[in-house]
């Protein structure tokens, strides 16, 4: 863990975290996705399944083989929003902040970077890597308000495990919780 | 299943293949204003290739307020803004604003198969950031980015994620910039 997710963790338990009422969720009747959404301390957190066969038909387009897409198609991908609804001030994140957490223990989404990695080592094409790279959910970003952004976000566990979202954000030097309960990975 | 609800299904998976998946009706929603600069900056340079070729530099714009729109044509809320941002300069064209159109990562036909579906159709210039580093330069983090260039040539406003770019707050923004106001 670096220091900046050191102090976090300590600074975490001193905030309010996401009232669970608060929470959403529904499912799209075509596609058979799910959404879960929160609206907590001014912003809008949201996930959304992206099934396999989503993620293979988006970068299969974009020069993926079958062959390549397929890890990621099956790492549990979610597209993900977030807004800066009424916060108090711009909101700042890095991904590296946020976690899931899988029967009570906390672990990290595998990073933009590692993907990238891959996909440098399998020898994608750049305009492929590129779509990717872009197509994620930002790896940090500020909004300032009304600001939002969606992307992709993967987050490395199989596929039907139940886990909670643990986002995290700074605004005006002091970090929030948003946490999304009982979320559930696409089944193949 | 009725065979509308298996044609509609097959829609989707189409659609899904060309953007990034979002149920259509379950979208979040467009912003009406644009976020001042608080410290106006320099605009970076700007010099890249439209869908035929012919380069644009953002140097030549000088004088006039010029909305730069960093998109791709996979990015949902980039393909939702994009027909307000053609009514917007059809709105302040003839006013000083010019609107210019970054694709990153994409070429000229699968831009053009997008853009050719839209109304109104862009009539601004589509630029092509094939690799990414007129983006980058711009610090752009995620998609869509805009930004305005006032006369002077500092970013004067930006805007992270999807716009309404022809809704009136908005356009007033832009109206108090202008150097035919």
């Amino acid at each position: 863990m670096h220091g900046r997710s050191l102090m976090l963790a300590l600074l975490v338990p001193t905030l309010a975290l996401a009232d669970p009422s608060a929470q959403e969720h529904r499912t799209d009747q075509d596609t058979g996705a799910s959404t879960w959404e929160t609206r907590v301390h001014g912003a809008t957190l949201r996930l959304t399944q992206i099934l396999p066969d989503q993620a293979r038909a988006f970068y299969i387009n974009r020069g993926f083989s079958a062959e390549d897409v397929e890890p990621y198609a099956t790492a549990c991908v979610f597209m993900t929003v977030l807004r800066n609804d009424a916060a108090p001030g711009a909101l700042g994140f890095r991904l590296a902040d946020w976690q899931v957490r899988v029967k009570g223990a906390l672990q990290s989404p595998p990073s933009v970077e590692s993907w990238m990695d891959l996909w440098t080592q399998r020898g994608l094409p750049e305009p492929a890597r590129i779509a990717f790279r872009w197509a994620q959910f930002p790896v940090e970003q500020e909004y300032e308000l009304g600001e939002w952004n969606q992307g992709m976000l993967a987050t490395g566990l199989p596929p039907g495990a139940a886990f909670d979202l643990v986002a995290r954000w700074q605004v005006e030097d002091k970090t929030y919780e948003g946490v999304l309960t009982d979320v559930h990975c696409p089944a193949h | 299943m009725c065979i509308a609800r298996l044609i509609k299904l097959c829609s989707l998976v189409f659609f899904l293949a060309l953007a990034l998946p979002a149920q259509a009706e379950d979208l979040p929603p467009l912003t009406h204003a644009l976020t001042p600069i608080s410290k106006p900056f320099a605009a970076p340079a700007l010099k890249l290739p439209d869908l035929d070729g012919k380069l644009h530099d953002l140097a030549d714009l000088k004088g006039k307020v010029v909305l730069i729109n960093f998109w791709a044509t996979w990015c949902p809320p980039c393909r939702r803004e994009m027909p307000s941002l053609e009514r917007l300069r059809q709105r302040l064209g003839d006013q000083g604003l010019a609107v210019v159109a970054v694709d990153v990562g994409e070429d000229a036909d699968t831009v053009f198969s997008f853009t050719g579906q839209l109304e109104p159709a862009p009539a601004f210039p589509l630029l092509l950031d094939r690799d990414s580093k007129a983006m980058q330069a711009w610090k752009v983090k995620g998609l869509p980015t805009t930004f305005v260039v006032d006369p002077q040539g500092r970013v004067a406003y930006r805007a992270v994620g999807g716009r309404e770019f022809d809704h009136d707050a908005l356009v007033q923004q832009l109206r108090s910039l202008l150097p035919m106001k």
